[in-house]
């Protein structure tokens, strides 16, 4: 086990490497430049790159910033925040979006499971197929459409929550952006624990276990949740991604003081560093969350971990 | 045992969730975790305490802003959100008034010397930093010195050279001086002596640009890299007090300066503002009483233009066409460009289109921020030049077909880079609509791309024709005049007129320096050779859709430098 955690977190810091250059040739043929304002003349142009550096060859900028980023300088913001570094742009961001994100995945595990569960439980009712509704709403409506709507009626109509984020009511205001960032995430478990749950409780040793006598809660969440469970968690993790380019657009929206919307902000103004710093923090969390996922699926399975030790 | 590993199992998948994004978060935080924490308590605790500030008090105006402040360093700030905000809390050597006019500020009283190239300014006793310290005369030395130098890089650095035309700046810029041979000196505490090359009739007006504004040397020094990015990190000698704030926030707050020379006549409690880019949520915001002011979009003015408290603001900025008439072959050709710019209905982009309140423009210099000597506004009359722009589909056609026959061609593909906006994206369509109705054989297509891309295409030559805009930087025509220069990086059509270098040459360096009317009357000749060559096809003044509650009154709106001041803004509960 310990091996097999070892590879995978080598691999995982390769592959961060990895997208960290692609990131940087993927700036080099973003369209524009940071300075590209109507104001600017050449000469000005050529004083604001030999300032950050610019000038330089790629190969030079490269292990630079490579070299920086290694002592935890991820650069300074060229214009969206000017010269502001881009560590303290995050410190104060990071932390909101991801209490934001985690209100929504746990909103929406807990719920989506519960819904899963019902509809299995009890298959071609009114219960399921109203089940079924709601996740496939949840699924094929994007995050900002819930938002807006969640917003209007909310926010604006019935005045229950704020429609903007606000420091000074951090978890009223987060009620409405996880609600809407939630839904996706639930509607997918939601589908995925129905199924499972049917299989599951279809399958032979069900009947067995049944038949030795075994009822009630023990027999659906020990014996049928628990095999149920291996593929949820497999969806959950590219779910948790999602959620995060999701609050792209839903931080800008409420007006979240987090990442996301300083992400799309860098992007719309060509500011390198906070792009690519930004860009590697999410590839990071998504690499973290599938490592995560793997190491748990031995935990979870036995059977996986058996045949890594059998290799 | 085996019953609490299932439970074990059942809480997975909603623990995970906790989990999994804590260790996200300290894996890639690690070493800033604490850091972060206080970081975050600091912003709240401060956020609160400006929310107790502002409990007491309720006539804090609510400011709703479409983009965050870029920065708060005067000398770095470029976009007119941050500059808004600086000139919240900082006063230069003159501040506008509700008319755009210089008056005194920090400089009490001014000398200008016979020649008209050398300003005494002589600075308020009562003056002072929020941190105590007078404002000196040492404050805008090295503040200036700074907008100059190389290594800071200053974006605006230009308004000290080209259009302030103060002492060595060209050269610094360049790297040819020392900083320090700035032509501009501290007398002695109070006494400011500023050295000019050749007289500028406008450079008063300029002192309200933030750019000018003052730096106390020592409290930069000690804020070392951070100057400017928090509230301790700026120094405040104006209406204001920053309270709140971080870089990028989407929130922060501005509390009465009661130690300002002025404070008797400030009313608000403070300014609150909210960055909200999502126009329907601030339009909500607005209604349910949360802001005091909100942007509207074209969409939105529909359902609220009969509002008593809506208002078109005019922006300043002069949207026009700008045709590569070095670079594109058929539009060297004078026809060509006179059918085009005829061919335009003005009226119809901004009457069905754009609905925002911006006006039609037949002028390459827009209205309504430009005051003469004699106090007339320098493009009052739209009228002067009708005859070579206004919409006249007849003859649009007869200068097109003679364009043509001149050409030896009988049919025409333009096209035109767009920025990938949602205003600039209308109006291309309805230009393209427009000119292919009217000019037989012409076929348009457009470029749509991000802005950034749109300037780089321009600047490079890189486009046939290009829809753009310039906002006023000072209130002179030269603002624009200036750009169509030869070689001048704005003219991007590359269009080079040696009687109209010498005209503006007169007007910014030469003889009519010292003649106010001379000028003025020189600059409108100017103009017109760029209408009758149809350099430029102007389109529209934009304005600004906004919402104003009733209960504020005394907001100052103005094209250029300070686009809003609240400095005499009341509101009533």
């Amino acid at each position: 086990m310990k091996k097999y955690i070892g590879k995978r977190v080598l691999t995982s810091l390769f592959t961060l490497l990895v997208i960290l250059l692609v990131l940087f040739i993927l700036m080099q043929l973003m369209p524009g430049s940071p300075f590209n304002d109507e104001k600017l003349n050449a000469d000005q142009k050529a004083a604001l790159y030999a300032k950050y550096g610019l000038d330089q060859p790629i190969v030079v900028q490269f292990f630079k910033y490579v070299g920086n980023m290694l002592k935890g300088d991820l650069g300074v913001s060229y214009n969206i925040s000017k010269n502001t570094p881009i560590s303290q742009l995050i410190q104060t961001r990071l932390p909101i979006s991801i209490k934001i994100g985690g209100f929504a995945v746990s909103i929406g595990a807990v719920v989506g499971l519960l819904l899963g569960l019902v509809a299995a439980l009890k298959h071609d009712t009114i219960w399921d197929s109203l089940a079924t509704v709601i996740s496939v709403i949840g699924v094929s409506v994007p995050s900002y459409v819930f938002a807006l709507a969640l917003s209007y009626t909310f926010g604006f109509k019935l005045g229950w929550f704020p429609m903007l984020f606000s420091q000074q009511d951090i978890f009223g205001s987060s009620v409405l952006p996880s609600i809407s960032l939630s839904m996706f995430t639930m509607a997918s478990i939601a589908r995925f624990t129905r199924s499972e749950m049917l299989e599951v409780l279809g399958s032979d040793y069900m009947l067995l276990a049944e038949s030795k006598g075994i009822s009630g809660a023990a027999l659906i969440f020990r014996h049928a949740l628990r095999n149920a469970l291996i593929p949820i968690i497999t969806v959950l993790a590219p779910l948790i991604v999602d959620l995060m380019t999701g609050s792209l657009v839903v931080e800008k929206i409420f007006s979240i003081p987090g990442v996301g919307s300083l992400l799309v902000n860098a992007i719309q103004s060509n500011d390198y560093n906070v792009v690519i710093s930004l860009s590697f923090i999410y590839s990071a969390m998504y690499i973290i969350i599938m490592l995560v996922v793997d190491i748990l699926y031995g935990i979870i399975d036995p059977r996986i971990r058996l045949a890594k030790k059998g290799d | 045992m085996k019953r609490t590993k299932a439970f074990v199992a059942i809480g997975m998948a909603s623990v995970m969730a906790f989990s999994l994004v804590g260790c996200g978060s300290s894996a890639d935080t690690a070493s800033t975790t604490t850091s972060t924490e206080s970081a975050t308590t600091g912003a709240e605790t401060t956020a609160e305490a400006s929310a107790e500030a502002s409990a007491t008090s309720s006539s804090d105006m609510n400011i709703m802003l479409e983009t965050p402040v870029e920065s708060l360093d005067p000398q770095q700030a470029t976009d007119g959100t941050s500059f808004e905000v600086i000139a919240d809390y900082t006063d230069g050597l003159m501040q506008m008034d509700a008319d755009g006019q210089a008056i005194p500020a920090i400089a009490e009283s001014y000398d200008l010397s016979e020649d008209g190239m050398t300003y005494t300014f002589h600075l308020r006793e009562d003056a002072n930093w929020s941190n105590g310290t007078p404002v000196t005369a040492a404050d805008f030395v090295f503040a200036w010195q700074r907008a100059v130098d190389p290594e800071v890089a200053s974006e605006y650095s230009y308004m000290l050279s080209d259009i302030g035309q103060i002492k060595n700046a060209a050269e610094i810029i360049a790297g040819e001086k020392d900083k320090s041979e700035l032509g501009v000196t501290a007398v002695d505490e109070k006494t400011l002596q500023v050295e000019l090359n050749v007289p500028v009739s406008y450079f008063l007006s300029l002192m309200y640009f933030p750019t000018f504004y003052p730096v106390n040397e020592e409290f930069f020094n000690s804020c070392g890299d951070t100057f400017a990015t928090s509230p301790e990190t700026v120094l405040a000698n104006g209406a204001f007090v920053l309270d709140s704030y971080e870089p990028a926030a989407t929130a922060f707050h501005l509390t009465k300066n009661a130690d300002y020379y002025d404070a008797d006549k400030v009313q608000l409690a403070g300014l609150n503002y909210q960055v909200i880019q999502d126009s329907q949520q601030a339009l909500m915001s607005y209604q349910t009483g949360a802001l005091d002011t909100t942007l509207v979009n074209g969409e939105q003015v529909d359902q609220v233009k009969d509002d008593p408290e809506f208002q078109a603001i005019g922006a300043g900025y002069l949207w026009y066409v700008t045709p590569n008439i070095a670079g594109v072959e058929e539009l060297a050709n004078l026809n060509i460009r006179m059918a085009l710019t005829m061919a335009i209905n003005r009226e119809s982009i901004t009457e069905d289109v754009l609905k925002d309140g911006s006006t039609p423009t037949y002028t390459a210099v827009p209205p309504q921020f430009a005051a003469g000597p004699d106090g007339s506004d320098f493009s009052k009359d739209q009228t002067a030049f009708a005859d070579v722009c206004a919409f006249d589909a007849d003859k649009a056609v007869e200068y097109w077909n003679a364009g043509l026959a001149e050409l030896g061609i009988t049919e025409l593909t333009l096209d035109m880079v767009v920025d990938a906006d949602d205003a600039p994206q209308k109006v291309a369509q309805v230009l393209k609509e427009q000119w292919e109705t009217t000019l037989p054989g012409l076929t348009i297509t457009l470029t749509i791309e991000p802005k950034k891309q749109r300037v780089q295409d321009l600047q490079d030559g890189n486009f046939e024709l290009g829809l753009t805009r310039w906002g006023p930087d000072y209130a002179d025509p030269m603002t624009y005049l200036g750009m169509w220069i030869t070689n001048n990086s704005n003219n991007y059509g590359f269009w080079s007129n040696a009687d109209y270098d010498a005209m503006i040459d007169e007007c910014t360096t030469g003889a009519l320096c010292t003649d106010a009317e001379g000028r003025w009357a020189k600059m409108f000749e100017a103009e017109k050779i760029v209408m009758d060559e149809a350099v430029i096809f102007p389109l529209y003044t934009q304005c600004n859709a906004e919402m104003m509650s009733s209960k504020v009154t005394g907001v100052e709106f103005h094209p250029c430098a300070l686009n809003r001041v609240y400095k005499n803004a009341v509101k009533v509960d």
